[in-house]
């Protein structure tokens, strides 16, 4: 169990890093973006390409993968959210959702549709902590992780970040004081890019990956984990994706292995979810409005 | 030269115009004053000067030339509005509210710092409360807290919106006399109000109605002048 436990939380801060991303630009920008699995998505296959195909160095391939991400939600933001800026949230929820089927169908066109594996960042064997398993890969994503979270706490009480924050709060507040909305929402995309990117590495090389991996099986457990951690919070959506990965694999342990209950992992996270909306609606970390 | 002139100015929502043609002329130093019924177009003017809003005709002229640009660039020019319902951000604290007021000047730390003590000093009571969430401030706290923020970037026309508005006749009578303060510190000020008390301390003032200035005197002339009182004031 207690491997089943370890394996919930690497894999929940994974959907915990893409909720990030999600709640950064719900908070900024009011939209849902469907598209946050695949800047994840077009950076492993970016870095695969780099590393595993052209034979470049590993760093190249993250580099290359993260600068693919980067690029991807700046173009995103420019051709697809910025015109749709003023249409109602359907249409802009419509159309991101386009955008991540389009990125999907791209990856299969320059990659076949094949399983991959990416090499991890560093070999070698497991090692034993709380009687799991545990690969070098992932006590990787933990110092990732670190640095990410230092990294974030320290960004938001920058100028920058206070802008970023300030223009979710009054949009028309932020431009009487002379920040621009369109830097905002540049930077904001570019940010929620880079985190998907992140994700996408960190998950890549802990199993096989296809094209549309990051979408169809990481962006609802992320969603979900958006909206337990509260849809505005960042600590919360991070949270919020621990929960989810821990539940997801308690949930397969107990129902799965011991009770043979089909679909244990997402009857686990639904029930969690369920649970939470009905004691707190505004999520773990919301404000009550 | 005047530092504000605007002549024949229209801007409206969409396709529906709300301003007709201003006119009015800001002379440098001064006090000026908008005044007019709810819905004559005050806000709109200030919000079209702040570059919040596009005008669609006419022509404004600051320091003698035509102004055109984005909100930035204005701001940038030393034209900032404290838009009307103060517009605090509510979630970041008084002290991360004036830092963002300074964000045209923020890499000249001498000149936050300076700006900052000068708004301290007119508003002690926002360094007390510098750790305290802007939301969670009084109104008229608000008001000080939306005033400061506009002085941060060393402007040059301070626009300031209705600063009275909801406000006990105690605080209003400390916002005016911080905007005149502010004032004789040798920033220009245009203040849209409804409230008499503020004719006093004005150099001039515009009267506005269905989009257009329909009358402009001096501020006492203004006050003792008993049909705009009448129309403007109900006193
Ligand atoms: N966002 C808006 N959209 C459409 N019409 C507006 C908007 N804001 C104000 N108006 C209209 O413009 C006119 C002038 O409004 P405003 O400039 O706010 O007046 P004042 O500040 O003098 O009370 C009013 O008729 C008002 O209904
Ligand atoms: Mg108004």
């Amino acid at each position: 169990m207690g491997a089943f436990f370890a394996l919930g939380l690497f894999q929940g801060a994974v959907y915990g890093l893409l909720a990030v991303g999600i709640v950064l630009v719900y908070k900024a920008k009011r939209v849902f973006n469907f598209a946050q699995g695949e800047f994840g998505g077009v950076a492993a296959f970016c870095a695969f390409g780099l590393t595993v195909a052209l034979g470049l160095p590993y760093w190249v391939g993250v580099v290359g993968g993260l600068a693919a991400a980067v690029a991807m939600g700046l173009v995103v933001e420019r051709v697809v959210v910025r015109p749709l800026e003023s249409s109602s949230r359907t249409i802009m929820l419509v159309a991101l959702v386009g955008v991540a089927l389009f990125a999907v169908a791209v990856t299969v066109l320059a990659a076949e549709p094949v399983p991959r594996v990416m090499p991890p960042i560093v070999e070698g064997g497991t090692v034993d902590i709380l009687g799991a398993g545990i690969l070098p890969q992932q006590l990787i994503l933990l110092a990732v992780l670190a640095v990410l979270a230092a990294a974030m706490a320290w960004f938001f009480k920058t100028d920058l970040g206070l802008a970023v924050l300030a223009s979710s709060q009054d949009l028309r507040a932020a431009q009487v004081v002379g920040i621009s909305p369109t830097a905002v929402s540049r930077l904001v995309w570019g940010l929620a890019a880079l985190l998907g990117g992140i994700a996408g590495l960190l998950y890549a090389p802990v199993g096989i990956f296809t094209p549309g991996f990051m979408t169809f099986t990481m962006l609802v457990p992320a969603f979900a984990a958006a909206v337990l951690g509260g849809m505005t919070s960042l600590p919360g959506a991070f949270i919020g994706g621990l929960a989810i990965g821990v539940v997801q694999n308690l949930g397969i342990y107990l129902l799965g292995q011991q009770l043979a209950v089909p679909g244990a992992a997402e009857l686990g996270v639904f029930a969690l979810l369920m649970l939470v909306l009905l004691i707190r609606p505004q999520g773990l970390f919301g404000k009550a409005v | 030269m005047p530092l504000l002139e605007v002549s024949n100015l229209r801007a409206g929502y969409g396709s529906v115009p709300v301003l007709h043609g201003v006119d009015m002329s800001v002379e440098e130093g001064s006090n000026a004053v908008l005044l007019g019924l709810n819905g004559a177009g005050k806000s709109t003017t200030l919000m079209t000067l702040a570059g919040l809003l596009p005008a669609t005709g006419g022509e404004i002229l600051y320091r003698g030339r035509p102004l055109t640009g984005p909100p930035s660039a204005r701001v940038r020019a030393g034209i900032v509005l404290v838009p009307e319902g103060r517009h605090v951000f509510p979630a970041l604290t008084v002290r991360q509210n004036l830092r963002l007021g300074a964000w045209t000047v923020r890499r000249d730390a001498r000149r936050v710092r300076q700006n900052l003590n000068d708004v301290h000093s007119i508003f002690p009571r926002l360094a007390e409360r510098a750790d305290q969430q802007a939301g969670t401030l009084s109104g008229g706290e608000q008001q000080m807290l939306a005033i400061g923020r506009g002085l941060m970037s060393s402007p040059r026309l301070l626009l300031i919106d209705e600063a009275s508005l909801g406000l006990s006749p105690k605080l209003t009578e400390q916002v005016f006399a911080a905007v005149q303060l502010i004032n004789q510190r040798g920033v220009t000020v245009l203040m849209v109000e409804q409230n008499a008390g503020v004719l006093a301390q004005a150099d001039t003032a515009f009267v506005m109605q269905q989009g257009r200035i329909t009358a402009t005197g001096s501020g006492s002339r203004t006050l003792e002048d008993e049909a705009v009182r009448a129309a403007y004031f109900g006193s």
